[in-house]
């Protein structure tokens, strides 16, 4: 369905620049900044579906046994260490919102 | 062995939080700190002779393991950040004292095991050459430093960090980003496979421009400063010195990594344009500040361009010396004025005096000549390796940038310096003025060790600064006072954030556009 709105030009990497250029556009537009948080994480998002589509090899095998025609396994375990970041860093962020809005009050 | 150096921080950091997390004694804390931030000392002298020493971790190849380097590409940084945080450990055993009262520093509890983080954090980004895991250190580093400046009680403190954080977090994801487009083409993260199989091509090109703008945020260079100054000054004083000292650094070192191993020759013109705009740029804001910790943070804007400058020479070793001497004096300075702030409870220039304090004075004016780069102090020996690469008009104002550091030190000297005043505060340990005098007297010897010379030319320059501060006092330039341009509610936050991320996408489309077309 998708492949035919887009004629095949739409790759995941596409997809993923597309969505990391979303999240740019949401933090220079957004002045709330919950929304800000959620804009970035737009972009990260992006950025870990360009990465992860990085190790796709069409028709490519699980990377269980060697020697067979597998995809590349090592940008999605990189992605998983980067997804643990993303989430202390939004939670470090949601915190600092909330301790703000305390002060204010 | 070298793997070592990262783990012992790290395992000393974890059992911090545990043993912080019971109803412990503070000296319990206070020992593990202790033995987490001298750990990797040993292993790093055990090292030194035997200069380069390669390992990769657990024991595959080079392909598939992430390798860890010790040699004279990062010797200056380790053995900066260890010097540093040795002696700031010290000094933060009595700052942090729980002394009962509710507005004063944040007890140790909190912050030690937050620093050791940021300590095993730093190591690591010093000794990786993996591309990936060079990410996942400074990450670490990071986000250690952003808690400990919103721990702070200063007011602001959390806007500060919010800023930090945000900033951070956007450079972060575009730097993965390069390290997607540098792995798709060259297969490999390590950087001497990278160095091996090198075709530089537009894709990697643009890789590179991305991640140098990232390293350029979070150094805190001129375009793209805007989170330092406010979190540099709100934070608690070991942690400025800290954080002024070795943590704009790392990025610095990822800079380094990629001129060793990769070629940024397209890079030099915009690299010099930015790094001689954040020299005077960071000068002229310092000139105007009368917080004394913003106005050393301003000078860390600066110094970075210089820094900087070493890289955009394509001079490794220029850029390590500079980043090294950087490192002493600026933590330096944060501690000898941190002394002063801490006794006297003010920041304002005009209110601080360093009384009748003869160690601290002194320790301020070595420090204060050995930022202004006068010989034979160690600011002198980088900026001599960094003048080699310089010509014509960059020359000039590479010495317009030396008259104005020390311009605004003299301006820091003056105010602080009151004899007729011997007000003097509650006490405080002399421990944190021995720390700040140590501090002193290594960028005296380390530059003797290095560049035993006396210049005659600093003389005339220092000559040159005194005539114009006399000036500039004279016409008042010093009394301004800076607009607030943003609210300062959290809707003028938000807009802050706005526009930096806007000029954060121009730097990253002008540098594109120059180095691709």
């Amino acid at each position: 369905m998708i492949e035919s709105i887009t004629g095949g030009y739409l790759n995941a990497e596409l997809a993923g620049v597309i969505l990391l250029l979303i999240g740019l556009y949401g933090l220079i537009i957004n002045r709330d900044l919950i929304k800000q948080v959620i804009s970035i994480n737009v972009l990260s998002t992006g950025v870990f579906l360009f990465f992860t589509s990085l190790g796709h090899v069409s028709g490519g095998n699980v990377p269980l046994i060697m020697n067979t025609d597998m995809v590349d396994p090592l940008p999605a375990t990189l992605m998983l260490t980067t997804l643990v970041i993303d989430v202390a860093e939004t939670a470090l962020a949601l915190a600092l919102i909330l301790r703000m809005r305390e002060d204010e009050e | 062995m070298i793997p070592l150096i990262i783990v012992l921080p790290l395992l000393f950091a974890f059992c911090g939080f545990v043993v912080s997390a019971f109803e412990s004694h503070e000296n319990h804390i206070k020992s593990i700190f202790l033995m987490g931030i001298f750990s990797p000392w040993p292993i790093f002298i055990l090292n030194m002779n035997d200069y380069p020493v390669e390992t990769v971790l657990g024991g595959w190849s080079r392909i598939a393991g992430i390798e860890l380097g010790l040699g004279m590409l990062n010797h200056y940084f380790i053995l900066g950040s260890l010097i540093v945080f040795s002696l700031v450990g010290v000094y933060s055993l009595s700052y942090f004292e729980d002394d009962g009262q509710k507005d004063g520093p944040i007890p140790g509890k909190r912050m030690f095991p937050l620093i050791l983080l940021l300590y095993s954090g730093i190591l690591g980004s010093f000794l990786t050459r993996d591309l990936f895991n060079f990410y996942i250190y400074m990450e670490i580093a990071s986000i250690s430093s952003i808690i400990l400046v919103a721990c702070s009680n200063a007011e602001g403190a959390k806007r500060a960090s919010y800023r930090y954080l945000m900033l951070f977090f956007l450079s972060s994801f575009l730097f993965i980003f390069s390290i997607g487009i540098i792995y798709v083409k060259m297969g490999t993260l390590n950087f001497e496979l990278i160095e091996q199989n090198l075709v530089m091509s537009r894709e990697i090109k643009a890789a590179i421009v991305i991640a140098f703008v990232a390293f350029i945020t979070k150094a805190g260079v001129f375009p793209l400063y805007f989170w330092l100054p406010s979190a540099h000054s709100k934070a608690d004083t070991p942690v400025s010195a800290l954080l002024s000292g070795v943590t704009v650094k790392v990025p610095i070192f990822g800079m380094l990594l990629f001129l060793e191993y990769t070629s940024i020759e397209f890079l030099t013109v915009p690299l010099m344009i930015v790094a001689f705009s954040s020299i005077l740029f960071g000068i002229g804001m310092a000139l105007l500040q009368s917080n004394v910790k913003k106005l050393l943070a301003y000078h860390t804007v600066s110094q970075m361009g210089y820094v900087l400058l070493g890289v955009a020479t394509l001079n490794v070793f220029a850029a390590a010396h500079y980043a090294f001497a950087h490192t002493l004096f600026k933590a330096g300075l944060f501690l000898a004025v941190g002394v002063l702030i801490s006794k006297q409870g003010t920041k304002d220039l005009d209110d601080l005096t360093s009384g009748n304090n003869t160690v601290l004075m002194f320790s301020l004016i070595v420090l204060t000549l050995a930022i202004g780069g006068v010989s034979p102090l160690i600011g002198a020996f980088g900026k001599h390796e960094i003048l080699l690469g310089l010509s014509g008009m960059s020359f000039y104002l590479f010495y317009m940038g030396s008259i104005g550091t020390l311009v605004s030190f003299i301006k820091l000297d003056y105010k602080l310096f009151d004899l007729s005043v011997k007000h003097l505060g509650k006490f405080i340990p002399s421990v944190q003025e021995i720390t700040a005098f140590i501090m002193a007297l290594l960028t005296v010897l380390f530059g003797i060790y290095h560049y035993p010379k006396f210049n005659l030319l600093d003389l005339a320059l220092m000559g040159i600064a005194v005539a114009l501060f006399l000036l500039f006092k004279h016409i008042d330039l010093f009394e301004k006072n800076m607009p607030h341009y943003f609210s300062r509610d959290v809707k003028g936050l938000g807009s802050e954030i706005n526009l930096y991320t806007s000029i954060f996408v121009l730097v990253n489309l002008t540098v594109l556009i120059y180095v691709l077309y």
